[in-house]
């Protein structure tokens, strides 16, 4: 594992759960708490594109959410040759990605955002607001994304039906909610 | 352009009007039904006059819960429905699974006829697509012929993806361990014949577009960003490029043998519109030349990896061998387990780089399928390119991004 791992994994203090060198990146586990002080020495580091966010939900294990980020340093063509040199001197390699997977409970999951430091992660944050009910702390504009503001539930957490609620005419001729069909 | 602050509006979420703004300015719809938002995107826009003070995108008409169709059918089943995300670009949605799963299976020893084949269609896919954008691009812009040969030259790609995987749009043809079939006799003349039409072809568009006053006029200095705020963005693809970050997934992490083609990264320093254009005509060029070195090493062999845990035995052996047929009933009946992991797995796409986070419990269908959509990025960043310009560049902002929606809503 590079020489720069272990300062983030420094970082992140009591709120580490595990650094792993996997085969494709390097990945650090850890919980909510230790999320932004890692970010900030990543930044500091040179990973400056945050590539993506994107949620698992681990239901029935415990902890249930894990929100990954990827992050990825291209270094600016000014200072592409000072870059190199120093990320060749703490151990990294040119263009290298990283994964942090943060992992959050069931009861009132809460993250803190990234929105202040990349606009990017706005939209993701929403996304996974949208589809897995994971808050996010300090977003500026956190509501649903892809389904409409007036939906119930989240569509990719595990104990969501595939089918979805089932509409039915009742004999009485209002509509009413019947079972998933799935878990009948 | 009237002097206006920009910085009260942008980011700003809300677009009723607050009391102490500015009483003229107007809140205006465009879309999900405008003809230049390429598919279903409504972007809410505050004006002052012509002016666009901010703009909001609003994006999900489109979603079609691909992510969680995905999670409920077999390793092998969901290449079909990743196929339907980006639909101008199916082939590379679905390299970029099969790469992904084999990565979790562990497999690396697919042919190199498979590998050829799966660079080969990859890059078709990607001039296809170009194709598509340069033609209803230009059309969004006032200029109507370039669509004709645009869409000509698709046709005859379409016509070869069909005549090998029978499937115009959806091929679903790369399978977790190779490709699912052999191309059919008469195919590498096909091929040929293509290679040999296309440069003139393009050189042909060029000479229509690519210096006409019109569309530079329309394209040059409009949505402007520079490298910092590309990379804070989260852009990827021809939009980081025509800043002049020469970042492209297959140079930086080669994936499907992309590090023995020798081809350029094309860049334009603008960062603009016409930076946009210029980087995409030029990448279809290089494309060009990646297909011309896989058709020149173009080997024998098989298609596929020799373990009928995966692949399924030749129809001919299902015949006759009652081990080939249990092995085929079995993969389609319950499909085959991948071991407990998680990967990354990111692919060009013509759009930008288009991420998988796979991860998997074990069992024989994907735990989670996680998206990294370029265009979703791309849509997103209209936040800040489409402030300062008029609504007619939103049009040519819009078109220049290249966003496809079944990408961005999945």
């Amino acid at each position: 594992m590079a020489q720069f791992v272990e300062t983030l994994v420094a970082a992140a203090g009591d709120h580490l759960l595990e650094a792993v060198a996997a085969a494709d990146m390097d990945e650090i586990a850890l919980y909510p708490g230790g999320l932004l002080p890692v970010v900030d020495r990543l930044r500091a580091q040179g990973f400056n594109h945050l590539l993506d966010i994107g949620g698992v939900d681990h239901h029935p294990l415990r902890p249930r959410f894990e929100i990954a980020y990827h992050f990825t340093a291209i270094p600016l063509d000014d200072v592409r040759a000072d870059w190199r040199r120093s990320a060749a001197a703490s151990g990294m390699k040119d263009l290298a990605r990283l994964r942090l997977r943060v992992f959050t409970d069931d009861d009132d999951p809460v993250v803190p955002t990234l929105s202040h430091l990349w606009p990017s992660a706005n939209w993701p944050e929403r996304e996974i607001f949208d589809l897995f009910g994971v808050r996010f702390e300090g977003h500026p504009d956190l509501r649903r994304l892809l389904n409409p503001d007036d939906w119930k539930g989240h569509p990719l957490r595990k104990d969501y039906p595939l089918r979805g609620l089932e509409r039915r005419f009742t004999p009485g001729g209002r509509l009413g909610a019947v079972p998933p069909l799935n878990e009948s | 352009m009237s002097a206006v602050d920009l910085s009260v509006f942008q980011n700003n979420p809300d677009l009723t009007l607050a009391p102490g703004d500015e009483q003229d300015t107007l809140v205006l719809s465009m879309g999900p039904q405008h003809p230049s938002t390429h598919g279903v995107l409504r972007v809410m826009l505050r004006l002052d006059g012509e002016t666009v003070l901010s703009a909001q995108p609003e994006i999900g008409f489109l979603h079609t819960g691909i992510e969680k169709q995905a999670e409920n059918l077999f390793w092998q089943q969901a290449v079909t429905v990743v196929d339907r995300a980006d639909y101008l670009a199916p082939l590379s949605n679905s390299l970029c699974y099969v790469l992904a799963a084999e990565q979790l299976l562990g497999i690396d020893n697919v042919p190199p006829r498979a590998r050829v084949l799966r660079v080969m269609f990859t890059e078709l896919t990607r001039i296809a697509s170009h194709l598509v954008w340069l033609g209803t691009h230009c059309l969004d812009l006032g200029a109507q012929s370039i669509f004709f040969y645009a869409f000509d030259m698709r046709e005859r790609i379409l016509e070869i993806m069909e005549f090998v995987t029978g499937a115009r749009m959806h091929q679903s043809w790369f399978r977790i361990g190779g490709v699912a079939l052999d191309v059919p006799v008469g195919f590498l003349e096909k091929i040929d014949d293509l290679l040999a039409r296309f440069p003139q072809r393009l050189t042909d568009m060029r000479a229509i577009v690519e210096k006409n006053v019109i569309i530079v006029d329309r394209l040059v200095g409009v949505g402007k960003i520079g490298q910092q705020e590309a990379i804070d963005w989260g852009l990827t693809g021809p939009p980081l490029r025509a800043t002049g970050i020469a970042y492209d997934v297959r140079r930086a992490h080669p994936y499907a043998d992309y590090e023995t083609y020798d081809f350029d990264v094309p860049t334009h320093d603008g960062g603009d519109c016409y930076s946009r254009f210029v980087v995409r005509l030029n990448e279809m060029h290089e494309s060009w030349r990646i297909i011309k070195q896989a058709r020149d090493r173009f080997p024998d062999g098989p298609i596929a990896v020799d373990d009928r845990k995966i692949v399924p035995p030749p129809k001919r052996e299902i015949q006759h061998s009652m081990e080939a047929l249990i092995h085929h009933f079995k993969l389609v009946s319950s499909g085959f387990n991948v071991p407990e992991g998680h990967v990354y797995q990111a692919v060009e796409s013509p759009r930008g780089e288009m991420g998988m986070y796979v991860t998997s419990a074990g069992g024989n269908k994907p735990w989670r399928v996680r998206w990294r959509p370029p265009s979703f990025y791309h849509t997103q960043a209209l936040m800040r390119l489409a402030p300062g310009n008029l609504i007619a560049d939103v049009v040519a902002i819009i078109g220049s991004m290249d966003p496809v929606f079944g990408d961005v809503d999945r």
